[in-house]
C-alpha cells in the first residue's frame, strides 16, 4: 500500500455531502462513470478514497473497476494535490536545454519529485512532455502561469514568488 | 446449423458456435489461453489464431469469431505457427519462469503452450516482473510476476460470482491486475478465480507444496456442505484430501464452487477427528473397541426401549443409503421416534409444499433457473446459503437478462446484481407480502385459477393482505409489490427460490405454503422451463425427506423428543452427525434434555460440545470416506465415492448401523451402497427406476427435469409477525460457513474465525461502536456479547448473528422464531 493510500483511509470521515450531491444527478445514467469521476475531482481537487467507495455503493460498479479506471487515466489523481501545481516540461527541447537541472532545483527546494506534493499541500510537481513553448525552453508552468528560459536562480524567483502567496 | 471446412474436414455446428468451438467439436486442436467455455467471448491473447480464406490478409481470432457458412479454415501454418510463438516470446519477456518451484508446473496452459511450439529461445529481451506476493489472505496467493494478463480472474469473478475483486490497473508495462487500490485480496474467497487462471499467479496457498498436479489421485464425489450437490473432485495423495480439482465436466456446477466446497474439505483431516469408540467409565469418557461400544450401545438402547423409550436424530450429511439402515436400526428397536435436522426447518417441504402441492421436493431443476425471465428469492440470500445458486442466478441476469425479486428483511448480495429489486420487508413480514403480491393477482384477474382448489377460503382469508396496507406495515414499497406479482403471472420462465436449515425456522411452513399459493397462481409448478425451489442446508436434506427420516406413526419429532428427554420421559436418545447443543435452536432446553437422559450416544466427527455429554461416542466417517449416493435440492440423486479411508478405527455411519442392528440381533442381509440402493427402491417408490451403477457423471433427477405436482390446492398461510423492539434480531448462514462442521475447516474458519453481530451503520453510530468493538446483546432472558461487525446491508435497528459457532452459544438466545426482540448495549 502507498502511504497516500494510508493517508487517504486515515481520512476516512471526509465530507460526502459534496459527492453525494454530484452522484445524485448521475445514479440512473448507466456508463456515467467517467463524468461522475471527473466532476468529483473538479469538487474535491482529487478523487478521495471514501467517495471511490460512495461512488461504488451508489452507481452500482465494483470499487475495483473504479480503481481500474482511475490509475489508467492520467487525468486522476488519488492523492490530495498542492494548490499549485508545478510542471516541468521534460519535452526534447527543454530536455537539451537543462531541464533535468530545473527539476533538481525543485526538488531540492521543495522536496518534491514527479507527482509528489509537499505535506503543506502548497506545491505538486508534475514532469510533463512538450508544452508547445519551446521557443523558450526550458520551461515550467505553475498552473496557468507560464516560465521560460529558466536558471536556477530564475526558478528560485518563481518558487519564492508562489511561497509568498497564499 | 452452419456448414464449414476446418483443415479441410467439413464440419457442422450450430451457427451461434464460435470457429474455437467448432473445431473442438470435430475434434481439432487449436491452442488458447484466454478462451474459457463458461466466460464470455474476450479475444485478448492472440494464440488462437488461425486463417479463414474468406478473410484473407489478416489472422482471426477463433474463439471470438462466430462460424459462417461456407468457411474454410486453417488452423496450422507456419504463418500461424510464427505469430503464436511471437506471442509467447512476448509472454515469456517479463514472466519470470520458476517452474521447478510453481504448484501449476504440470498443468499450466503457458508451459504447454511453450513446450508445444518450441520456444526454446526468445528474440526479445527485457525487465522481468518483480512485484511483492500478495499473501495476505490464508487461502489463494497471488503472484502477479507469473501473470499472463488473460483477464480470466477478472471476468470470472464479475460474470459469474458477482463480487468483482480484481480490475486490470494502470497501462503499458505498468499493467497488471489488482484488487482495489491494489491491497491484499480480501473477498469471499470461492476461489473461481484461481480455478481459471491458466498459469501459477493464483494458487490456492493450502495447497503449496502438497503435490505435484500428475501425482494426485483425483476422485469424483459431491460436496459434504450445503444442497446445492455441488461435484468436488478430491485431489488425493498419500491417502490424504489435498485439494479440491477443477472440474468442469460433470455434475450441475460447471465447475464452480464456494468457499466451503473449495477450501471447506480440510476438516477430513483435522487432527481432532474422532479415531475410536469412547464409553464413559467412572464419569469418563474413555477409549474402548468397536465391539465393547457397540455392546453398550445395543444394551443401553435395548432396556430404554423397554423403559421409556429411545428417540433417534439424525443430521442431513449422511448417504441416502445409510440413512436407509438408520431407518432399519429404529424399526429393530422397535421406536417411532425418528427425525432430522431439528424437526421443523424442513416442514417447509414436508408440509408446506405436500399440502399444497402433493410432493415434498423442489420443481424443477438449477439449470433451469438460468434461462428464467424472473427469478423470485424469498428470505435468504442465496449467495450465502446456496452460494453456487446464486451464481447461477447471477448468470440468468448478465446472460439472459432475467429479472431478479428479493423479498427480505435485510439486503444481500443478490441485492447487488444488475436490476435487482429489494422488497425489503420487517423482519418476520415476507409472509404478509407473499400473501399481497398473491392478493394482487387474484384481484387484478392474473391469477391462473382454472383447477385449483381452495381458492374461495383463499379469497377469504387474502382479505386481511391488502396490498397497500400490508405495504405500509412491512415497509415494502406499495408499487414494487404490485409490479413483482405482475412481472411473476406475466413471465415464462419463472423461478421461486427458498432456503430452509436450522437458523432458518421462524414461519418456514407458512413461507414454503405462501410461495407455493403464489406459484399456484402464476401456474408455476409443473410448467417446463419454471420451478420452486426450496433448497435445504445440508448435502442430502432432501434425501433424509425423501427417505422419510421423519416421526414414524405416533411417535415424536425432534423437537418433542428433547422436551420429553427434558422432562425425564424419554430414556436414550441416539443422536447422529449432529451437534444440536451448537446449532439447535432453544441451547438451555437441548442441554436439559442431554443431561436428564439416562442414555446418550452420539455418532460423529468429532468430540463435540453433545458428543461431550454422551455415554457412548462412536467415531464416523466424513464424506469423502465413504461411498454412496446424496440427492441434492433439486432430486438430482448423484453418486459420493470414497477417496480416502476413515482415521483410525473410525467408520462409516452405514457400517455403524449395520452392526448396531447386528448386535440388536438384526443382521441385515444387504451390503455396501449398491446393494441397499435398489432395497431403497422397493420403498421409496421415486428412487425404484435407478440403478445405483448406472447413475451417471451427472446423476439422475427423481421425478424429472420438471415435476408434476399432485394436487393443485391453494391453502391460507396465516399472517407473519414481527416484534415491535429497537432492535430486532434476526441469525441465519454466512457465507463462509455451514452448520457448525465448518468452523474446523481451515479454509472458511481462517476467513470468518469469530461470530459476530452484524448492524447497520445508522445503528454503530447510535450505539458509538465501530468494528470490532464488543456490544452486550439481551433478549429472552439472555445475554450474549458479541463483536460488532458494521455493513450496509442492514436496515437500522436490524441485527444479523450468524448461527454457525458453537462457542458464541447464539442459540440460548434463539429459540426458532422469524425475529428476536433483543437490547443493545455497550
Ligand atoms: S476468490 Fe472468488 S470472490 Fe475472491 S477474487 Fe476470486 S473469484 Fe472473486
Ligand atoms: S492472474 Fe491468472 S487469470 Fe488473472 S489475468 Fe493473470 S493469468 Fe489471467
Ligand atoms: S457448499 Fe453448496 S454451493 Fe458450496 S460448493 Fe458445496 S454444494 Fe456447492
Ligand atoms: S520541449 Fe519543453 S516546451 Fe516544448
Ligand atoms: S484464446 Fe482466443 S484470443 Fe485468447
Amino acid at each position: 500500500m502507498s502511504e497516500a493510500v494510508e493517508a487517504t483511509v486515515a481520512e476516512q470521515d471526509t465530507d460526502l455531502t459534496g459527492a453525494n450531491r454530484i452522484l445524485d444527478k448521475y445514479v440512473d445514467f448507466p456508463g456515467a462513470l467517467m463524468p461522475a469521476l471527473q466532476e468529483i475531482q473538479e469538487f474535491y481537487g482529487y478523487i478521495p478514497e471514501p467517495t471511490v467507495h460512495l461512488t461504488a455503493e451508489r452507481l452500482n460498479v465494483y470499487t475495483s473497476q473504479i480503481y481500474g479506471v482511475l490509475t489508467f487515466y492520467a487525468q486522476f489523481h488519488l492523492e490530495p494535490r498542492g494548490k499549485y501545481i508545478v510542471r516541468v516540461c521534460m519535452g526534447t527541447a527543454c530536455h537539451v536545454k537543462g531541464a533535468g537541472r530545473i527539476a533538481e532545483t525543485i526538488k531540492d527546494r521543495l522536496g518534491i519529485g514527479h507527482a509528489e506534493t509537499t505535506e503543506d499541500l502548497k506545491f505538486t510537481a508534475e514532469y510533463v512532455a512538450c508544452i508547445g513553448a519551446c521557443g523558450m525552453a526550458p520551461v515550467i508552468m505553475v498552473n496557468d502561469g507560464t516560465y521560460g528560459s529558466l536558471t536556477v536562480q530564475k526558478v528560485d524567483e518563481v518558487i519564492k514568488k508562489y511561497q509568498q502567496m497564499d | 446449423m452452419v456448414n464449414l471446412t476446418i483443415d479441410g474436414k467439413q464440419v457442422t455446428v450450430s451457427k451461434t458456435a464460435t470457429i474455437y468451438e467448432a473445431a473442438k467439436e470435430a475434434g481439432i486442436h487449436i491452442p488458447v489461453l484466454c478462451y474459457a467455455k463458461k466466460l464470455l467471448p474476450y479475444g485478448a491473447c492472440r494464440v488462437c489464431l488461425v486463417e479463414v480464406e474468406q478473410m484473407k490478409g489478416r489472422l482471426i481470432p477463433s474463439c471470438t469469431t462466430p462460424v459462417s457458412e461456407g468457411m474454410v479454415v486453417t488452423t496450422t501454418s507456419d504463418e500461424i505457427n510464427k505469430v503464436r510463438k511471437t506471442v509467447l516470446e512476448f509472454l515469456l519477456v517479463n514472466h519470470v519462469v520458476d517452474c521447478p518451484v510453481c504448484d501449476k508446473g504440470g498443468e499450466c496452459d503457458l508451459q504447454d503452450l511453450t513446450y508445444e511450439f518450441e520456444v526454446v529461445t526468445n528474440r526479445f529481451e527485457g525487465e522481468k516482473f518483480d512485484l511483492p506476493t500478495d499473501e495476505v489472505n490464508p487461502l489463494i496467493e497471488r503472484n502477479m510476476n507469473r501473470c499472463v494478463l488473460c483477464g480470466k480472474c477478472v471476468r470470472v469473478c464479475d460474470e459469474i460470482v458477482g463480487y468483482g475483486s480484481y480490475s486490470f490497473i494502470n497501462r503499458g508495462f505498468e499493467t497488471k491486475i489488482a484488487t482495489a487500490y491494489d491491497r491484499g485480496l480480501n473477498c469471499e474467497f470461492c476461489g473461481q478465480c484461481l480455478s481459471m487462471c491458466p498459469v501459477g499467479a493464483l494458487l490456492p496457498r493450502p495447497f503449496k507444496f502438497k503435490a505435484r498436479p500428475w501425482q494426485l489421485k483425483e476422485v469424483d464425489s459431491v460436496c459434504g456442505y450445503c444442497g446445492n450437490g455441488c461435484t468436488v473432485t478430491l485431489g488425493v495423495l498419500n491417502k490424504k484430501v489435498e485439494t479440491i480439482r477443477f472440474n468442469d465436466k460433470i455434475g450441475v456446477n460447471d465447475g464452480n464452487l464456494c468457499i466451503r466446497g473449495r477450501f471447506g474439505y480440510s476438516y477430513v483431516n483435522h487432527e481432532d477427528r474422532l479415531t475410536m469408540p469412547l464409553v464413559r467409565k467412572d464419569g469418563e469418557l474413555v477409549e474402548t473397541d468397536w465391539d465393547e461400544a457397540l455392546q453398550v450401545v445395543a444394551d443401553g438402547l435395548s432396556k430404554a426401549q423397554k423403559g421409556l423409550g429411545v428417540g433417534i436424530i439424525s443430521g442431513a450429511r449422511l448417504t441416502n443409503e445409510e440413512l436407509f439402515v438408520l431407518k432399519k436400526v429404529a424399526r429393530t428397536l422397535g421406536t417411532e421416534n425418528l427425525d432430522h435436522s431439528g424437526g421443523e426447518c424442513y416442514k417447509s417441504v414436508t408440509e408446506g409444499l405436500k399440502e399444497t402441492l402433493g410432493v415434498a421436493a423442489s420443481t424443477a431443476t438449477f439449470p433451469q433457473i438460468e434461462k428464467a425471465d424472473v427469478v423470485l428469492a424469498i428470505r435468504s440470500d442465496f449467495y450465502e446459503t446456496h452460494p453456487v445458486v446464486g451464481m447461477v442466478v447471477n448468470q440468468a441476469i448478465r446472460r439472459n437478462g432475467a429479472k431478479l425479486l428479493v423479498i427480505a428483511d435485510k439486503r444481500g448480495k443478490l441485492d447487488k446484481l444488475p436490476g435487482a429489486r429489494t422488497l425489503l420487508s420487517k423482519p418476520g413480514l415476507e409472509l404478509d407480502v407473499l400473501n399481497a403480491m398473491a392478493k394482487v393477482l387474484i384481484d387484478e384477474g392474473l391469477a391462473q385459477t382454472e383447477g385449483i382448489e381452495g381458492l374461495a377460503e383463499l379469497k377469504t382469508a387474502l382479505t386481511d393482505f391488502d396490498p397497500a396496507q400490508v405495504a405500509e406495515r412491512s415497509g415494502v414499497d406499495f408499487e414494487l409489490l404490485q409490479t413483482a406479482a405482475r412481472q411473476l403471472a406475466g413471465a415464462k420462465n419463472v423461478a421461486i427460490l427458498m432456503a430452509y436449515g436450522l437458523p432458518y425456522q421462524g414461519f418456514n411452513k407458512e413461507l414454503a405454503t405462501a410461495a407455493a399459493n403464489l406459484a399456484l397462481l402464476a401456474g408455476i409448478p409443473g410448467r417446463a422451463g419454471s420451478g420452486l425451489y426450496l433448497c435445504g442446508e445440508k448435502a442430502n436434506s432432501q434425501g433424509a425427506i425423501d427417505l422419510g427420516i421423519l416421526p414414524q406413526g405416533n411417535g415424536l419429532g425432534a423437537q418433542l423428543m428433547l422436551s420429553a428427554a427434558a422432562e425425564g420421559k424419554l430414556d436414550a436418545l441416539y443422536v447422529v452427525a449432529e451437534d444440536p447443543l451448537s446449532s439447535y435452536p432453544d441451547r438451555d432446553k437441548v442441554a436439559k434434555s442431554l443431561e436428564k437422559v439416562p442414555f446418550l450416544v452420539v455418532q460423529d466427527l468429532f468430540l463435540s460440545p453433545t458428543a461431550q455429554q454422551a455415554d457412548v461416542v462412536l467415531p464416523a466417517a466424513s464424506f469423502a470416506e465413504k461411498d454412496g449416493t446424496f440427492t441434492n435440492a433439486e432430486r438430482r440423486i448423484q453418486r459420493v465415492r470414497q477417496g480416502i479411508p476413515t482415521p483410525g478405527k473410525a467408520r462409516t455411519d452405514g457400517a455403524i448401523f449395520a452392526a448396531v442392528a447386528g448386535k440388536l440381533g438384526n443382521s441385515l442381509s444387504f451390503t455396501g451402497p449398491a446393494a441397499i440402493f435398489a432395497e431403497i427402491g422397493k420403498e421409496v417408490p421415486a428412487y425404484a427406476e435407478f440403478d445405483f451403477n448406472e447413475i451417471g457423471p451427472q446423476g439422475v433427477v427423481w421425478g424429472g427435469e420438471t415435476l408434476q405436482p399432485v394436487s393443485h390446492k391453494v391453502v391460507n398461510a396465516g399472517a407473519g409477525k414481527t416484534v415491535e423492539a429497537d432492535f430486532k434480531l434476526v441469525t441465519g448462514s454466512a457465507l463462509y460457513h455451514s452448520g457448525t462442521v465448518s468452523t474446523r475447516a481451515k479454509g472458511p474458519i481462517a476467513v470468518l474465525p469469530e461470530p459476530y453481530v452484524e448492524l447497520s451503520r445508522e445503528d454503530a453510530k447510535g450505539l458509538k461502536v465501530v468494528d470490532g468493538d464488543l456490544v452486550k446483546v439481551n433478549g429472552n432472558g439472555v445475554e450474549l456479547q458479541l463483536k460488532v461487525k458494521v455493513g450496509n446491508r442492514l436496515p437500522k435497528g436490524v441485527l444479523f448473528v450468524p448461527y454457525h459457532f458453537a462457542e458464541a452459544q447464539v442459540n440460548r438466545l434463539y429459540k426458532g422464531e422469524a425475529v428476536i426482540a433483543v437490547k443493545v448495549s455497550k
